[in-house]
């Protein structure tokens, strides 16, 4: 399995050497045993939903499988899942499965955001007032207006 | 949102069965390489997601680049598409779900905040339903080329159809657009309290200002 995705395509750190994709020789959901409904909710996790690895799961990595160690080692810092995703080369609905595998484990911490949160005023405000900071270029002057 | 477990102080509705999720002060950093109970207890960025739409090719991989803390990453996203009859022999109106690349970046903006932003893959013949990447979103971004205006359609169809806080980005190639932002206005026919502006893609101090002046709409409805 794990040569299998590295056959073609990926680095030995598993990144993509193609942009456009997995080139997986198993196909995504079969790793998920086809399942693609990920939440008790029923509704997807968003794609910034941040996930953590638990010290269960950095416990358990060893006896973890491929993309399920993959995933809850990539985790030590927070990660959202498109990140995940994106640095696994796995299907954004396969690391959706597999996060709520692992969570419902104790293996991951998963932190779904809270829509009424991010939209709300003080919030905001403070996404203005960071991105007002960020400055004009790296190195291209800014024309004028 | 459907969420049972009730919002904590940072915003999230951390699942329910996760057993100990003693979340830490915010910003503590994480510590490496030592197991234990320290790493489960890093408390992640509440993190505040934007949309980058648009026609294909009209810079929104540019956009999310020059502003972007990290290298653009790119991940497959599902999205619903209706294929027009272009390219199918039957002619039949067909749904099917199809993988796409979508680029994304991201900007923090302190340890407990960070922005996401997400370029919504598209190419104007298909109609989309991104609910799978837009979802929570506080607002959009639509960038067009004024050369071929006809792209973006379906971006400003889509976010004001789900009532998302959006602005109009020109992208200004070679530093001039085709058009100006009246005469696309009325072309796009949206309503007057959209903002449309003229922007570089390439430059981080633009394309900062665009998406404030999304912020800035989104704002103005959360205090509405």
């Amino acid at each position: 399995m794990a040569d299998g995705r590295t056959a073609r395509g990926a680095d030995d750190d598993g990144f993509p050497v193609d942009p456009f994709g997995p080139v997986a020789a198993v196909r995504p959901f079969l790793v998920t045993a086809g399942r693609v409904a990920p939440t008790a909710s029923g509704r997807p996790m968003p794609v910034e939903t941040q996930v953590v690895a638990t010290a269960q799961g950095l416990e358990a990595l060893d006896r973890l499988s491929f993309e399920q160690h993959d995933i809850v080692a990539a985790c030590r810092q927070p990660q959202s899942i498109a990140e995940i995703a994106a640095r696994l080369r796995l299907h954004l609905n396969v690391v959706r499965v597999l996060a709520e595998d692992l969570r419902a484990a104790g293996q991951l911490t998963v932190y779904v955001p809270h829509i009424d949160v991010t939209r709300d005023a003080s919030v905001l405000r403070r996404v203005i007032d960071g991105l007002r900071a960020v400055p004009d270029s790296r190195g291209v002057l800014r024309d004028t207006d | 949102m459907a969420s049972a477990p009730s919002p904590t102080p940072g915003g999230y509705s951390v699942t329910p069965t996760e057993p100990a999720a003693r979340p830490r002060a915010h910003g503590s950093a994480p510590a490496d390489g030592t197991p234990g109970a320290a790493q489960t207890a890093v408390r992640p960025p509440l993190p505040v997601k934007m949309v980058i739409a648009g026609g294909f090719g009209v810079g929104k991989t540019t956009a999310v680049g020059s502003i972007s803390e990290i290298e653009p990453l790119t991940t497959e996203a599902a999205i619903t598409e209706v294929a027009a009859g272009v390219d199918d022999l039957t002619h039949t109106p067909r749904k099917t779900t199809t993988t796409v690349a979508m680029d994304f970046g991201c900007i923090t903006i302190d340890p407990t905040l960070k922005l996401y932003l997400f370029g919504t893959p598209g190419q104007d013949r298909f109609g989309f339903m991104w609910d799978d990447i837009v979802e929570g979103a506080v607002g959009g971004l639509v960038i067009v080329d004024t050369r071929r205006l006809d792209d973006c359609y379906a971006a400003v169809d889509y976010f004001e159809h789900k009532d998302i806080p959006f602005a109009v980005a020109l992208n200004a190639f070679d530093g001039k657009v085709e058009y100006d932002v009246n005469e696309v206005r009325w072309a796009l026919d949206v309503s007057e309290h959209v903002p449309v502006v003229v922007f570089d893609a390439r430059e981080r101090g633009s394309v900062r200002d665009a998406l404030l002046v999304v912020l800035e709409q989104a704002l103005a409805r959360s205090e509405g």
